[in-house]
């Protein structure tokens, strides 16, 4: 499965680059998100908490950040599982300066497997564009004003 | 048949006693069960379709509290045996499939984990909390890519994704397709099914220590099987294993297997000291209990302008899924044995190769192998008809063999036992109102409407069988018995599970001992009583265990009459016997009955010398051939244009199973397989991604037939008795399924036939419909502007 998606965020690349490598950020954006730590240079651990369609789960999985290109972009290598199945993915991120704002493009190659493929393969799909647009209107409106959170 | 009674219970449309406890819901199922200490077991299955298993954390679940026990593959697996396959098969290739998995997984769905704890609860709260850390591994679910060269392998030690290859070879096929006229060929998806029964299976295991014996209470179609197969996997001695089956819901072939979960159950109950329960969920249902049909299948057929069939030739490919259940790869080969259908064809050759894939495993679903079979000859006659300009009718009825051909030696070398295959069709034709049909079918073709009629002239194989093409025995067991208050105790060793044997054997037993069936006790599904029996499946009960039980009742009428006479101061053979009475010939007035026989035969006081006490007769009876019912399924639908769906407009089934021992009863048979094929037919489809996830995992995704589908049926039926057995009966627990299937599907293709659609597989969902309306209708839209320039 396919997910791709481009989003503007009101801040210069460098600043949004900087932002999405920090956890504490990052948590604050992802929906569901319990915990995410940086266990080595670009490798996280992550806790979410997430409903796909009728089925709600907990699930623990690990990020890995790749082909880092400061400012424009990266990959992200993400793998999780919990009760209702996993997850496996990566993603090509891209950021590009449009005046003020930049421009993020994402493109993900995603598995799921176990039970969230077996009932929630028709809503997948749904799911996972709602959730990354959740993730880019919060992450949106922190870097924009640009608060940091408390850690 | 002979009866002793003019009860005149043998042919009556009685309402079955099983009924009111389950309409009342006071029926027992195996989820009903509470035995003291009851434990519950929870499996963690596997969410991919291939990985190897780098290790697995269950402390943080066997810390829970409330939880028993955690167990793992390593645990478990060297304490027992492997799942047993009854095929045997010259060259089979199989893995050795152990209760959870070792190193891989290689479906989704396979058992990794179980956990035992005090209640169902905590047993699945348990199961969060345990860590696998799978490496995927690539895996296959697509059966043709399974055969190429570079594909991944299901189980790499194998080195090849085949499990068997089989060949099905008879006269001159190479000659007789030389002189054929035109030579007819389809390729034919037999899609995956999953069976889907209301009720999931589950067992509760309870080990009794002191004895060292185990009961196991489980919902399946084969307790006596079980018994002789669980030993091995456990290491209990069949002697010492009682095997109960309480109400069951639902088998329809998905419950005739040994799966882990009974073997499990019971191991754990003997480990823990406790008794151990699983209920099966709807989801753990669909992705870990058997799989139905699954071959892909390219058929030719040798055909003469006069529409004459010659000889039939197929290369098919068995999807069996990722490793063997008990009768998994026997299965498509019924569906060889049973390709040409009702029809003298003079040769045949059937190339079967069974592929593994990463998916659940195959096994005998609704049908077993013959739906396939029928499926694909009557599509395969209706596409000669359409080729050669000759009604569906007439075509069927020059190839059928004539009534005085019977027994009838078919190209696959089965004996068909009796027929009268163009009464059933006459019949069904008489009853859909044929001509009046066509003219309907004409005039809604004529106001643009999709409008079609199917036919299918089927016929099966059933009352399995003689033992010597049985993996363990064909027989079955019977006993009677009189008891001392003159009520009869019927036991008998197949194991019905909603085909309504409580009534029909009570009403045979009940004619023949001239007893009135309210007296008439029928034990089934418990091997302590019954304890010999090969069960239910392949609609052998009423043609095998019926014919059983006619045996012990003669048994027990013969030693009644020397009783009788040395009551009544006569010989035996002076004796008269009539409706449950007994005398001296000539002094009917001076009679004696049951209910004194039982009493004399117990307290034994008058008994003549050398005759034992008791009133009781068990029998064994191992029938020479099988059975082979068939009959005429008539459909006529209409297909709506704008959004594919389909109308059933008439349903008209004439089955022939020879004497029916209760009509009503044989058309709840009748009426319940339809309704499988119209989900077959119509919706249904289990769908595996190319990564090996089940897409289709509870009814949301895999749609079943509701009331609001079900069409009024016109059911009729003719009688040819078989000679297999006293009674003639020839069973009919699938010929409603097998008839359907193609009458279904050939009336949806004719209706399409008018747009030049030739041919879809299964299931015909309207949006498959649509498309190809569209396809065709779109494309006559941009021709005409061309024709015109």
């Amino acid at each position: 499965m396919i997910i791709q998606g481009t989003h503007t965020i009101a801040a210069a690349p460098a600043h949004v680059f900087d932002r999405l490598m920090e956890p504490a950020f990052l948590q604050q954006a992802i929906p569901g998100c319990e915990k995410l730590e940086k266990t080595g240079e670009d490798e996280y651990i992550a806790h979410l908490k997430l409903g796909i369609g009728s089925i709600k789960g907990s699930y623990a999985g690990k990020v890995r950040l790749t082909d880092r290109q400061p400012p424009h972009k990266f990959t992200m290598h993400l793998q999780g599982s919990g009760g209702p199945g996993f997850v496996k993915g990566t993603s090509a991120i891209e950021l590009k300066a449009e005046g003020e704002a930049t421009e993020l493009h994402y493109s993900a190659n995603v598995q799921v497997g176990g039970l969230i493929a077996a009932v929630g393969s028709r809503v997948i799909e749904a799911v996972a564009k709602k959730l990354a647009g959740e993730f880019f209107l919060k992450f949106s409106a922190i870097v924009e004003h640009d608060v940091k959170p408390e850690r | 048949m002979k009866s002793g009674t003019s009860n005149g219970y043998f042919g009556q449309a009685l309402k079955r006693v099983e009924d009111p406890r389950l309409i009342k819901g006071i029926a027992t199922y195996v989820d009903d069960l509470r035995l003291p200490g009851l434990l519950h077991a929870a499996i963690l299955r596997s969410p991919h379709a291939h990985a190897r298993i780098l290790g697995v954390k269950t402390e943080a679940a066997k810390n829970l509290p409330g939880v028993a026990g955690v167990f793992t593959g390593t645990d478990i697996n060297p304490a027992c045996g492997l799942v047993p396959c009854a095929s045997s098969m010259p060259g089979l290739k199989a893995p050795r499939h152990t209760m959870l998995a070792g190193d891989r997984v290689y479906f989704v769905g396979h058992p990794v984990v179980v956990v035992v704890a005090a209640s169902p609860a905590i047993a699945r709260d348990a199961l969060d909390l345990i860590e696998v850390d799978y490496d995927s591994l690539p895996a296959v679910t697509n059966p043709e890519k399974a055969l190429e060269k570079d594909s991944p392998l299901t189980h790499p030690d194998q080195g090849t994704n085949v499990a068997f290859t089989w060949l099905l070879a008879n006269g001159d096929v190479d000659g007789l397709f030389a002189q054929a006229d035109r030579v007819i060929k389809q390729r034919i998806v037999h899609q995956r099914l999953t069976p889907m029964a209301i009720e999931p299976r589950g067992c509760v295991a309870s080990y009794h220590a002191g004895e060292g014996s185990l009961t196991l209470w489980t919902s399946t179609q084969i307790p006596h099987l079980l018994r002789t197969l669980l030993p091995g996997v456990i290491g209990v001695a069949e002697n010492k294993i009682r095997i109960i089956t309480p109400e069951v819901g639902g088998g329809f072939g998905s419950k005739l297997d040994l799966y882990v979960e009974e073997a499990m159950c019971s191991h754990l109950a003997m480990r823990l000291g406790s008794p151990v329960k699983w209920i099966e969920g709807r989801r753990e249902n669909a992705m870990s209990t058997i799989h139905g049909r699954d071959q892909i299948g390219d058929y030719e057929l040798a055909v003469k302008n006069d529409g004459t069939v010659l000889a039939i030739k197929a290369r098919t490919i068995a999807d069996i899924g990722s490793y063997l259940q008990l009768l998994t790869p026997t299965i498509p080969t019924l569906t060889g044995l049973m390709i040409c259908g009702c029809y003298k064809l003079k040769a045949v050759r059937f190339e079967l190769t069974g592929v593994y894939t990463n998916k659940m495993a195959t096994d005998a679903y609704r049908g077993a192998g013959r739906p396939e079979a029928t499926y694909a000859i009557e599509r395969l006659m209706d596409l000669a008809a359409a080729e050669l300009g000759l009604d569906p009718a007439k075509i069927r009825q020059k190839n059928f063999p004539k009534p005085g051909e019977f027994p009838f030696q078919t190209a696959t070398g089965l004996m068909y036992d009796s027929g009268n295959y163009q009464r059933a069709l006459k019949k069904a034709q008489e009853l859909a109102r044929w001509d009046a049909l066509l003219r309907q079918r004409e005039q809604a073709r004529q106001a643009g409407r999709l409008f079609g009629i199917g036919l299918s002239t089927y016929v099966e194989i059933c009352g399995l069988g003689p033992s010597k093409i049985m993996a363990a025995g064909g027989w079955e067991w019977g006993c009677v018995r009189l008891e001392m208050s003159g009520k009869v105790t019927v036991i008998t060793g197949t194991t019905p599970h909603g085909q309504g044997q409580e009534t029909s054997f009570a009403q045979i037993v009940g004619d023949r001992l001239g007893v009135p069936m309210e007296d008439i006790v029928v034990l089934r599904g418990d091997t302590a009583s019954a304890h010999y029996g090969r069960d239910t499946y392949g609609s052998r009960a009423t043609a095998v265990g019926g014919t059983a039980l006619i045996m012990s009742v003669d048994k027990i009428i013969a030693k009644a009459k020397i009783l009788a006479g040395a009551l009544l101061g006569a010989s035996a053979k002076k004796i008269d016997f009539r409706n449950g009475r007994f005398w001296v010939k000539g002094k009917p007035k001076n009679a004696i009955d049951w209910k004194r026989l039982g009493q004399e035969a117990y307290e034994a006081k008058n008994l003549p010398a050398n005759l034992e006490p008791g009133l009781e007769a068990s029998s064994f009876f191992e029938p020479k051939n099988c059975t082979y019912p068939f009959g005429t399924h008539i459909v006529a639908v209409e297909v709506e244009r704008e959004t594919g769906d389909v109308k059933i407009v008439k349903y008209v089934a004439v089955d022939d199973c020879g004497p029916q021992v209760n009509p009503l009863l044989v058309e709840g048979q009748v009426q319940g397989g339809i309704a499988h094929s119209l989900g077959q037919v119509l919706f249904e489809r289990t769908v595996y991604d190319e990564n090996g996830q089940l897409l289709t995992g509870e009814f949301t995704d895999y749609p079943m037939p509701r009331a609001r589908d079900i069409p009024e049926y016109v059911i009729g039926s003719t009688v040819t008795p078989s000679p297999s057995n006293p009674m003639g009966v020839k069973g009919v627990g699938e010929a409603g399924t097998i008839g359907a299937n193609p009458a279904i599907a050939n009336a949806v293709m004719d209706a399409l036939a008018p747009l030049g659609i030739r041919h879809l597989d299964l299931p015909l969902l309207p949006e498959k419909l649509w498309r190809a309306i569209e396809e065709k209708t779109a494309g006559r839209k941009m021709k005409k502007p061309r024709s015109q320039s």
